[in-house]
């Protein structure tokens, strides 16, 4: 069912905890989305360098059709 | 283009260097969300150890990347006794090998300030939270400082702050 209240929760984007530590709400404020840093804290360290290297694999691809697209 | 960090740290344990990852993947096995484009090591600068990073890129089209040609590695002795730091182009990625690093010391000190990550295929040393908050902060370039706010968000998570 969808309702205002719903929608409102899926457009507002990661929520700093009421609870959150100065540090945590200090990274928030500054823009980080830290759903992902509460993602990556419950992985092994194995499954983050897994993650990064999904990450740095996108990212150099795109550097290299940036680079392809670039004029002359 | 290509950054094949798993490679590189198998071809380095396969030589049987003792390093410890630095720079930002050592801040992503801390669990900072930021993408880092090269891999960072600190090792002792013993001509032993420089003829084992050799190794283990060769056969990998390893260059100095930072030399205005782009010099290919090729260790003489006298070179193994001056350099104190390596920063490599090979074609499993970028590979920068420093002796020290700023806000820690060198290998020993960081050594000593560094916790084991276990992966499926070895363990690695890794600088520890304190350690590379300090480095992080002592570099102070922009990028160093936007990744020490997460890792200090991180550290007062593991901390039990909320």
């Amino acid at each position: 069912m969808v309702n205002d209240a719903l929608i409102a929760e899926l457009n507002r984007g990661y929520v700093c905890p009421p609870d959150a530590g100065p540090a945590w709400r200090a990274a928030c404020e500054y823009g980080f989305d830290m759903s992902l840093v509460e993602d990556a804290l419950r992985m092994t360290t194995e499954q983050r360098l897994e993650q990064h290297q999904h990450a740095l694999n996108l990212v150099l691809e795109l550097m290299e059709a940036r680079t392809a697209d670039a004029p002359g | 283009m290509r950054q094949d960090d798993k490679a590189l740290l198998l071809r380095l344990q396969e030589q049987n260097l003792e390093f410890v990852i630095i720079g930002g993947l050592c801040s992503v096995l801390h669990g900072v969300s930021l993408v880092t484009l090269d891999l960072d090591i600190c090792c002792a600068f013993t001509r032993e150890n420089l003829r084992r990073i050799e190794k283990a890129v060769s056969g990998f089209n390893p260059r100095h990347r930072l030399a205005s040609n782009k010099l290919p590695l090729e260790l003489t002795d006298e070179l193994a006794g001056r350099l104190k730091s390596l920063y490599l182009q090979t074609d499993l990625g970028v590979l920068d090998c420093l002796s020290e690093v700023a806000g820690v010391g060198d290998y020993h000190a960081c050594v000593e300030r560094s916790v084991i990550g276990q992966l499926s295929y070895g363990s690695f040393r890794i600088l520890n939270l304190e350690a590379i908050i300090a480095a992080k902060e002592a570099a102070g370039r922009e990028k160093d400082l936007v990744a020490v706010r997460q890792l200090r968000a991180i550290r007062e998570r593991l901390q039990g702050g909320s």
